[in-house]
């Protein structure tokens, strides 16, 4: 394994990857820092950029654009006190209030070293980890993987959803919008209504961006009312409260440690996600916390809490992903559609195929980190300036970047019409409470569930109890059971709960 | 706008999509035999739809029936919708007249359009940003990613 890292760093260490990355953390922090456009939005107008570059170039250029547009995210929150998306709540109502104190500064400094931190070690745990999960799961055969991906449809389907039947009716949307076109096996066509266009199936990126991008442009048109709020960073006039000393550091690195292991831990089980983490990771930090008082009006250690266990998800989300196929969330899903669109497969077969690319993405992982330090220390202001454009100078250029991704894809204005559908349809889903990333995720993996399922059959014959002869068919069931019991029993704790005051949640 | 009715309508549409799925043998055609049968997960698939729909649906009937108040998610603030509309609409106008008058030509009027919907009144930048982005655009991807974007064909 540690020749394979020191291939990795030789192969991303060349003018390329670097300005891949450098690009990729750019685009990131401006896009995360812009309120109303999150990272995935980043990700996805970037992804056609990358068809036509080397894998390394572009896959870790899109998990640069993912690390920088998670952190950029923290910018607005915490100096217009706009979350970009419901992990940076926390960070919001600390980083906010140290902003209104003065202290913008500070708060900024201590989200990029937390951010920071928590990335390093979760990718550092990805890069121990993944190579001997993917050597156990190498041992599961068609059968097992059919349960392990039932697993992952459950678990995502009944955690990710506004409530649990949501959430799997969105993934078997989902899955019925992959069975469109000629089946890859069989070779005949399903579901095309006599329409040669539809035999192909739906192109990946066009309704990849109309389902996850183009909402959000359509949310940003509706409040389109909504007054403009400038980014400032307010200076102090004593020089303490503008940066982080190392003694403050020092001070929370404990927590740093504890919320990005709570990160990491959790962004390796599919469907929970960055905002499930920073909640977790920013209660722990108040129950151990010396001054639990400060948290919510202040506390340079919530802000590190929440920012390290959000970021620390962007590595461990991988795991699943690299070594089981399986994308936990919808970044996952996105990056995994960039994988295969790159020709690599995500699941265990990586880490032998495209050994030497998988390991330069991972050194790239931990070389981004570093470039974000650098640049995003450095460019403050300069970030804080771009994310402050007025809306109608940044939409105007998304909707054409749109447009032009769709259209990159198979260079064909079909692909445009599919665009726009998927875009209506991702609309209409968040307003009845659909999960479009659930959707998503249910496209990306029925193909495999299908392979799968085929082969198992061929195995098992008209022994259908030959399904259920593995201890791994039942680890899963138990584990599918456990997950959906756990799950309605964490909504109905939630419903209990009384709202909290009207606030504007991103559709 | 009251979203339990739209559960139902929809949850409905899905119920006789599916039912659909469950009973059509024509909805496949052509290609080898497999073990599980073309249709068969499209099957299992439509059956959770099924259930999931008819549980979604029946919440949602059983609340309206009751005349139960509406609960944060259930209200569907309609503010704004119009915007919505006319985006679309340029959407659509961009996706048919790009094959006759190309890219560079009508990018700028998308643009401006978009802009304007956003309340942009700042012309001179908005109009340079509308000419400039399409050309480098075009010319990037033709250049770097050997795209090439539809051009003038009237």
């Amino acid at each position: 394994m540690f020749d394979n890292i020191l291939s990795g760093f030789s192969a991303i260490l060349a003018v390329g990857p670097i300005l891949g990355i450098i690009v990729g953390v750019v685009i990131g922090i401006t896009f995360g820092a812009i309120p109303g456009i999150s990272c995935i939005m980043a990700i996805a107008i970037m992804l056609p950029m990358t068809f036509y570059v080397d894998p390394i170039i572009g896959i870790t250029m899109l998990l640069a654009v993912y690390k920088a547009g998670i952190y950029g995210g923290s910018i607005s929150a915490i100096l217009i006190n706009t979350p970009g998306a419901a992990a940076s709540f926390l960070t919001a109502q600390d980083g906010h209030a140290l902003t209104k104190a003065g202290k913008a500064g500070k708060a900024l400094d201590m989200s990029l070293f937390a951010s920071v931190s928590g990335e390093m070690l979760a990718t550092l745990v990805l890069i121990l980890v993944a190579a001997p999960i993917s050597a156990i799961s190498l041992q599961a055969g068609p059968i097992e993987k059919v349960f392990l991906l039932l697993f992952a449809f459950t678990v995502i389907g009944s955690m990710a959803g506004e409530s649990i039947p949501r959430g799997l009716l969105s993934c078997c949307l989902g899955m019925l919008f992959a069975m469109v076109g000629m089946d890859s096996i069989t070779g005949s066509s399903r579901f095309t209504f006599g329409i040669d266009e539809l035999i192909g199936g739906f192109t990946f990126t066009p309704m990849l961006i109309g389902i996850l991008v183009m909402p959000e442009v359509i949310n940003v048109i509706r409040r389109r009312k909504v007054p403009h709020h400038e980014l400032a960073i307010t200076q102090s006039p004593n020089p303490a409260d503008n940066h982080i000393s190392f003694k403050e550091f020092r001070g929370v690195f404990r927590t740093i440690l504890k919320s990005s292991g709570i990160g990491t831990f959790i962004g390796a089980l599919p469907g929970l996600g960055s905002s499930t983490a920073a909640f977790i990771a920013y209660g722990e930090g108040k129950r151990t916390s010396k001054n639990p008082e400060q948290y919510g009006k202040g506390s340079v250690e919530g802000i590190a809490a929440a920012e390290s266990a959000n970021n620390a998800v962007c590595g461990s989300s991988m795991i699943p992903m690299l070594t089981l196929s399986i994308p936990g969330d919808d970044v996952a899903a996105l990056l995994m559609g960039a994988f295969l669109i790159h020709g690599l497969t995500p699941g265990p077969m990586i880490f032998f195929e495209h050994t030497e690319t998988i390991y330069a993405i991972f050194a790239g992982f931990l070389i981004t980190d570093l470039f974000l330090l650098g640049i995003a220390r450095s460019g403050f202001k300069f970030f804080v300036k771009m994310a402050s454009l007025k809306r109608y100078f940044i939409f105007p250029c998304v909707t054409v970047f749109a447009f032009t991704g769709a259209f990159t894809a198979g260079q064909n204005m079909d692909d445009i019409l599919v665009l726009i559908a998927f875009t209506v349809l991702g609309y209409g889903m968040r307003l009845v409470g659909l999960n479009p990333a659930v959707f998503i995720i249910g496209f990306i993996l029925t193909p495999f569930l299908e392979q799968n399922l085929d082969q198992a059959f061929a195995i098992v014959g008209d022994d259908y109890a030959k399904f259920f002869a593995s201890p791994f068919s039942w680890v899963f069931i138990a584990l599918s059971v456990f997950f959906v019991y756990s799950s309605m029993r964490a909504k109905r704790k939630a419903s209990k709960i009384p709202a909290p005051a009207a606030e504007e949640k991103p559709a | 706008m009251d979203r339990r009715k739209i559960d139902v309508v929809l949850s409905t549409f899905l119920i006789i999509a599916s039912v659909i799925i469950l009973t059509n043998d024509n909805l496949a055609e052509g290609g080898a035999d497999s073990e599980m049968g073309i249709l068969f997960l499209p099957r299992v698939v439509a059956s959770f739809i099924i259930i999931f729909a008819a549980t979604i649906a029946i919440q949602s009937f059983m609340k309206l029936s009751k005349g139960a108040a509406m609960e944060g998610q259930e209200v569907i603030t309609t503010d704004g919708f119009s915007g919505i509309f006319i985006y679309v609409g340029i959407f659509v106008a961009y996706w048919l007249a790009v094959p006759h008058f190309g890219f560079m030509v009508t990018t700028p009027f998308v643009m401006l359009g978009v802009a304007y919907l956003l309340g942009g009144r700042n012309w001179l930048p908005i109009i340079l940003m509308s000419g400039i982005t399409p050309v480098l655009i075009y010319y990037g991807s033709r250049e770097y990613l050997r795209v090439y974007l539809p051009i003038w064909t009237l």
